[in-house]
């Protein structure tokens, strides 16, 4: 039984001068327990979209998520979210933050503290916990963004382009600790990004969508193990071979257009 | 607020600022002292200061000063309660803001100082007809910054509640209303200045005390620096009153506001 099952997932919407967009179609996903899965593709290609249906946070047009064995019909505490730019509340410290789900759930304040503890130890955050997020760098309020959804030991962990609004040398050792936490917690991730050096260096996975309306290009399964080289040539190689993949898919639509 | 405001430096358009000030009173001084312009019109600075020590010293201003803080600090405090209370209520429940609010335009829309007579009649013209106005001077000004600002939510803030699936209380009270604090305070700031015009004006009209009442009598009995004196008393006042509102907003902001 996979974690997560995507059956047959579809989502148009309605814009703004009220024509319906079609964002997805047909997409079919197995995440199996513990894989890293990310989904990588062109900007405006419905990689969100399908990560906030599987959060529970839009409802889809057709088809059918099951989360474990339950379908998903909206946001639930078995699903943790890590938001692109963190997401933190201003007007709360690091700590009040990263307990912010377990205040909502009343978990006892006992738990709550050491659960945070060790939170904090796991995203090196210590020391931090009473900063408010405007005095942390954009590395740091993302550590505390992921150790918010993780503190609350979801099923899966969807993350939406969690890195991309920090810098790159940051960037790189957050994806390292990341690898690190996932060597050591084995939880089902489910990783947009449109990094595809960062999708191939964490993934066990990376699905490539199409542009939209978007359904799964192409699949890569990535047989390395943990701790991986950036430079190593099998990584490097299947990147440019996803690159050239997206390219060809782009000039595939281009051609849609014109005729 | 902030250090920036510490080292300001003193520059040429400075003194010609400080110039032209002083231009303008010596021009007041010597125009009424030589008799080129009557006492009626106008007064010398320093019969203007000479009044205000008199009505300070003997006892004539305090009772009218106190009365007129007691309105204010009561039809403000009202306003303010009320305003923030309906503007949470409204947040919680949106189908209370859709029944009110055609309701509250409409009074909001009446000029305020129209409906006096009527307050008159109905409360005398003693104190609580002051406060009742002073109320509705303010109370839609909080009213209104609340409800705008907790409909300016950042939709990732929202976001996050749902996925840790918050009830709409904990959603309003822990992330809602936080958000909109900026807002809230801009609203008490606003409603603060038109408070002081709400006392003004209402005293002037009709009552047994208060400093609008000591500035229409004075103006009565033609004694221009007495008039010009509480002029200032009373921009000073408002310009205190704000500054206190902006003082208490920054103790409560000002720790997660960027410095």
């Amino acid at each position: 039984m996979p974690k997560i099952l995507i059956k047959n997932v579809a989502k148009t919407y309605v814009d703004g001068d009220g024509n319906p967009v079609e964002a997805i179609k047909n997409i079919d996903l197995e995440i199996e327990d513990g894989e890293f899965v990310s989904i990588v593709g062109p900007s405006g290609c419905g990689k969100s979209t399908l990560l906030e249906i599987v959060a529970g946070l839009h409802s889809q047009t057709f088809g059918e998520v099951i989360i474990g064995e339950k379908p998903v019909t909206g946001t639930s505490r078995d699903i943790g979210v890590v938001f692109q730019d963190a997401a933190l509340f201003p007007w709360k410290t690091v700590k009040k933050n990263i307990l912010y789900g377990m205040e909502v759930a009343k978990v006892p304040k006992a738990e709550q503290e050491s659960r945070l503890e060790k939170y904090l130890d796991l995203m090196n955050l210590k020391g931090f916990e009473d900063k408010y997020p405007s005095q942390l760098s954009g590395g740091m309020r993302q550590r505390a963004g992921i150790a918010r959804t993780l503190i609350m030991n979801p099923k899966v962990t969807l993350m939406d382009e969690p890195f991309s609004a920090v810098d790159h040398l940051t960037r790189c050792t957050l994806q390292e600790e990341l690898v690190r936490i996932h060597q050591k917690e084995k939880k089902t991730v489910l990783f947009i990004t449109h990094d595809i050096n960062e999708a191939v260096f964490l993934s066990d996975r990376v699905i490539l969508l199409s542009p939209r309306p978007s359904v799964i290009q192409s699949e890569y399964r990535i047989n390395a193990p943990h701790p991986r080289s950036r430079s190593d040539e099998y990584l490097v190689h299947i990147a440019s071979k996803i690159v050239a993949d997206i390219s060809r898919g782009a000039v595939k639509t281009d051609n849609d257009f014109v005729i | 607020m902030t250090a920036k405001s510490k080292k300001k430096k003193f520059t040429l358009i400075n003194a010609f600022q400080i110039a032209t000030l002083a231009a303008l009173l010596i021009y007041m001084q010597t125009a009424v002292k030589s008799g080129a312009v009557s006492k009626v019109f106008l007064a010398a600075p320093t019969d203007i200061i000479a009044e205000g020590i008199k009505i300070i010293t003997n006892g004539t201003l305090l009772p009218h000063f106190l009365v007129s803080i007691e309105e204010i600090l009561v039809g403000y405090g009202i306003a303010a309660v009320v305003g923030i209370g309906l503007g949470i209520i409204w947040t919680l429940f949106p189908k209370t803001e859709e029944f009110g609010n055609v309701f509250c335009s409409a009074i909001m829309a009446v000029p305020k100082v129209a409906i006096l007579p009527l307050l008159i009649l109905w409360f005398g013209i003693g104190f609580l007809s002051k406060v009742v106005l002073i109320f509705l001077f303010a109370v839609f000004t909080i009213l209104y910054n609340t409800v705008t600002g907790a409909k300016q939510c950042k939709e990732s803030y929202l976001k996050v509640a749902r996925v840790f699936e918050a009830s709409r209380f904990q959603t309003v009270f822990q992330v809602v209303i936080p958000s909109a604090l900026p807002s809230i305070f801009n609203g008490l700031r606003l409603a603060a200045a038109t408070a002081f015009t709400g006392v003004v004006f209402s005293e002037m009209q009709s009552a047994k005390a208060g400093v609008g009442y000591l500035l229409s009598e004075a103006q009565g009995l033609l004694n221009t620096p007495r008039v010009f004196f509480l002029i200032v008393l009373i921009t000073v006042m408002s310009v205190i009153f704000v500054k206190i509102i902006s003082l208490i907003e920054y103790a409560v902001c000002h720790k997660w506001r960027r410095v």
